[in-house]
């Protein structure tokens, strides 16, 4: 078990297995290579990126796949293979949502630049699909 | 920087898997070939710089985010719809 800081929830114990390894960290990000992902609350379409090494650091994720109708396939197979790099599991597929600050009806989400963790070896990943005509700052809330 | 001036057709090295080759010229637009390996990626300078502005303004998220699902209803699609 591993105890992190965090600002948003306070101090955490997780599992060492649970920590994933971006070998780049995240675009802008270079720095900050661990991170976990942390549940929003139960039954929520979001979830966490904690990072390990900075309690601050955090991202707000969901599941691009439920919100864009046929994410993957829609794809060229040059970028589908960008996103499935160890033809072996499925990887797991998720994006960054924006949330403007005091207007939480205008968030985003990243479409363009997901992130792709291999839940076998524990490790992710930002792809950038840059033909794919998805936008960086697709609209997700219907308020 | 480092600046270098080639012709058509000729190439500039980087490291020792990174080619990049002047393909051709029109107006004032260069088409340049690329060749780097798979686990580097390449992209156009300012679509790497949009995701890195991105990530930049989404690492900002609010700290209190318990309304997010009260107030929000995402506009996703609905299993097996």
């Amino acid at each position: 078990m591993k105890k992190i800081e965090t600002e948003r929830f306070g101090q955490l114990e997780i599992e060492e297995e649970r920590i994933i390894h971006f070998p780049e960290g995240i675009l802008g990000f270079p720095e900050q290579k661990n991170y976990v992902v942390l549940e929003h609350s139960p039954g929520s379409a979001f979830c966490w990126l904690q990072s390990v090494d900075n309690p601050g650091l955090a991202f707000v994720m969901a599941d691009p796949l439920q919100v864009k109708e046929g994410y993957v396939e829609g794809l060229s197979p040059e970028e589908k293979s960008f996103l499935n790099d160890n033809n072996n599991i499925d990887p797991i597929i998720m994006a960054i949502v924006t949330i403007p600050r005091g207007e939480v009806e205008k968030m985003t989400i990243n479409l363009m630049g997901p992130l792709v963790i291999d839940s076998e070896n524990r490790t992710g990943r930002q792809v950038i699909l840059a033909n794919s005509g998805y936008d960086h700052r697709y609209p997700i809330s219907q308020n | 920087m480092l600046v270098l001036t080639r012709k058509v057709e000729e190439s500039i090295t980087i490291g020792s898997r990174i080619t990049v080759t002047v393909l051709g010229l029109k107006g004032n637009q260069v088409r340049l070939g690329i060749k780097a390996p798979r686990e580097l990626p390449v992209n156009r300078t300012e679509v790497y710089e949009s995701i890195v502005e991105e990530n930049i303004n989404a690492s900002n998220a609010p700290v209190d985010l318990n309304k997010l699902n009260e107030k929000i209803n995402l506009n996703l699609k609905k299993n097996g719809a």
